[in-house]
């Protein structure tokens, strides 16, 4: 009964303290055939059941030519983040259901400059595709990762951005809202870094941000004025979800469901949207 | 499809009934309280097909459960274990009978969302081994208005078999479909006897015309929703909430309302994850982690609920999400109708 709804049980390989918050759970099916054939596309998400608790949308946050696992990157903000922060460790199981919505334009974006503009966990959904990338490094050109946080604890992935850092073919810039002491980088929102520091140009050029909605707000005003045509600015929005699979009637943003036609959508489709968030 | 169609009398309806019931596993409406709920019935007794229209519940609940179970599980440190729910009742072969026509035509309606990139097997199951038996209404009740909406009532194939109640005390029953025909052809008695197209007609045609001209309210699904679609920032939506108390009854009673959510129930070790009904009416139903909740307001609600029926669906299914039954006025402990609410904002 309601087989759509079963999940598949995984195990939690490893769990990784990303900042005070935010925890990158690995997780493998227990079912090591699964594992071998499950396969995603950047952008897209799982629904993520800790049993007894309840359930919640997660974008995967590791690429599929990383092979073996998958991350869920996961933010300590409602219930049930709560209840898998405070409840799970490393060798429990959980349930998964997906991969669902769409993906980043994989071919659109080939062979172009890409720009990825992070803010907190904004960097998981990007860090799949940032992954697929560089994996990929040869079919695409110049690649710039603009990243900011609150603080520099709340940096993700602080591993990672060493190693990204540390690659010649990757240009980097962090930045933190406030000025700390033994912070050496930029200073300030992400927006205005942008403006100031990266001064992206157009030409050729496919920006991916993911980030809070302040942060997305002011970010589309500043690409606006760099010249960005919104065709050319992609993003994954956020939006209560349940079922995934467009039946449940909670993510809809007018006759759009972002489940089903999401959650990755270019500024241009965001604008055609009613103005409900 | 060559239509067959047997005609009888109301003792010869009841015998038709009554071998339903007999033959096959039967839903019927049954009273409790005043109000009539579909349920299993073993004799014709205990139900009544004919029960009226303003005190009926809808069939979703016997396509889409109120609490489906989804699966049981256990989870101890020993490792988790899911176990299927237990087996659907609901896909058995079975009939139901004294169905209105609003509510075979909600299940047209929910086809299309349960049909649509993913496919519900389970709803597809119960929907397949269902025959409709459906009841011609003769007179609308005051908040009906089926007649006005994008389904043509008189020439619907939304049930498998159509009764229609004709003059001097006659009966017609007539298939619809395929499935309908081959039920007839097996289960009418000998009290009901074949009759031709040329008699059958005019007669349900008649009964048409008298049903359709006892409507109260009409309206131009066209108009609104044309109109309604270019209405997102009226100010009128918070006028037309105002009185809501968000109960969701609305959503709950509705046949073509299908929103979800999932829960789990865990008592120690064991626990169950359901799927029950929820609403957009609720506050808490778009309200996401950390606090954001893009529909803080009752009139935002209400704004997706009426845009939902009238231009969403529209947009993406092609069909209202609303068949005119009424069923939420009557039950709305403040009055409000579908049918007033979408009229306010146009006008």
């Amino acid at each position: 009964m309601e087989q759509l709804l079963v999940p598949t049980l995984c195990k939690i390989d490893q769990i990784i303290q990303e900042t005070p918050d935010i925890r990158t759970y690995r997780l493998k099916f227990k079912d090591d055939t699964l594992m071998e054939k499950y396969t995603w596309l950047p952008g897209q998400f799982v629904e993520f059941s800790i049993l007894g608790h309840g359930e919640c949308t997660f974008c995967i946050s590791s690429s599929v030519t990383r092979k073996g696992y998958f991350d869920c990157s996961i933010k300590k903000a409602g219930t049930v983040t709560s209840d898998i922060h405070n409840n799970l460790d490393e060798g429990d199981e959980v349930g998964i259901r997906g991969p669902y919505g769409n993906w980043f334009p994989m071919e659109e974006i080939k062979g172009k400059n890409l720009l990825f503009v992070g803010g907190g966990i904004g960097l998981a959904p990007l860090r799949s595709l940032i992954q697929y990338c560089i994996d990929n490094r040869n079919d695409y050109k110049d690649f710039t990762i603009l990243y900011g946080a609150r603080t520099s604890s709340d940096l993700c992935y602080k591993e990672e951005i060493k190693e990204w850092q540390k690659n010649p073919s990757l240009k980097i810039i962090l930045t933190i809202d406030k000025a700390e002491e033994t912070w050496k980088d930029n200073v300030g929102v992400v927006p205005k870094i942008l403006e100031e520091v990266v001064k992206p140009t157009v030409d050729n050029t496919k920006v991916i941000t993911c980030g809070p909605p302040i942060m997305i707000k002011y970010t589309l005003l500043s690409l606006d004025k760099l010249g960005f045509a919104p065709k050319d600015v992609i993003t994954t929005l956020e939006m209560k979800m349940q079922c995934g699979l467009g039946k449940c009637g909670r993510c809809n943003i007018g006759s759009t469901y972002v489940c089903k036609d999401g959650p990755v959508f270019t500024y241009e489709q965001l604008k055609a949207l009613p103005d409900e968030f | 499809m060559s239509i067959t169609t047997f005609v009888t009398d109301k003792a010869g309806l009841q015998k038709f009934y009554e071998a339903v019931i007999v033959k096959n596993e039967t839903y019927a409406p049954v009273e409790k309280f005043g109000k009539f709920d579909f349920k299993r019935v073993l004799t014709l007794s205990e139900c009544d097909p004919d029960s009226p229209i303003a005190k009926t519940m809808s069939i979703k609940p016997l396509f889409f459960p109120r609490a489906a179970k989804i699966m049981k599980y256990t989870a101890t440190s020993a490792g988790t274990n899911m176990k299927e729910a237990d087996e659907d009742t609901l896909a058995e072969k079975r009939v139901i009978l004294g169905v209105k026509h609003c509510d075979a035509r909600s299940l047209q309606v929910l086809d299309k969302v349960y049909h649509w990139d993913y496919h519900d097997t389970d709803y597809q199951n119960r929907r397949e081994n269902t025959v409709i038996i459906s009841t011609r209404c003769d007179k609308a009740d005051i908040h009906c208005f089926c007649t006005s909406l994008d389904y043509d009532v008189e020439n619907m194939d939304a049930m498998d078999v159509l009764i229609v109640n004709g003059q001097e005390g006659k009966v017609y029953l007539q298939g619809k479909t395929q499935k309908g025909e081959t039920f007839l052809d097996e289960t009418v008695t000998r009290d009901a006897l074949r009759v031709t197209e040329e008699v059958a007609t005019p007669e349900i045609k008649k009964q048409y015309e008298a049903f359709a001209a006892s409507f109260r309210l009409k309206m131009n699904y066209k108009e609104v929703n044309e109109k309604l679609g270019k209405l997102f920032d009226s100010p009128e939506f918070e006028n037309v909430s105002a009185n809501c108390i968000s109960c969701n009854t609305c959503a709950f009673i509705c046949p073509t309302c299908h929103c979800f959510k999932i829960s789990d129930e865990k008592i120690k070790d064991s626990g169950v994850r359901y799927k029950s009904y929820d609403s957009c009416n609720n506050g808490y139903f778009t309200l996401m982690a950390g606090g954001h909740n893009p529909r803080p307001v009752k009139y935002r609600r209400w704004r997706q609920r009426a845009m939902h029926k009238f231009v969403y669906y529209k947009e993406r299914f092609g069909l209202n999400l609303c068949v005119g039954c009424g069923k939420c006025a009557i039950s709305c402990p403040v009055n409000i109708s579908i049918f007033e609410v979408v009229n306010k904002v146009i006008n």
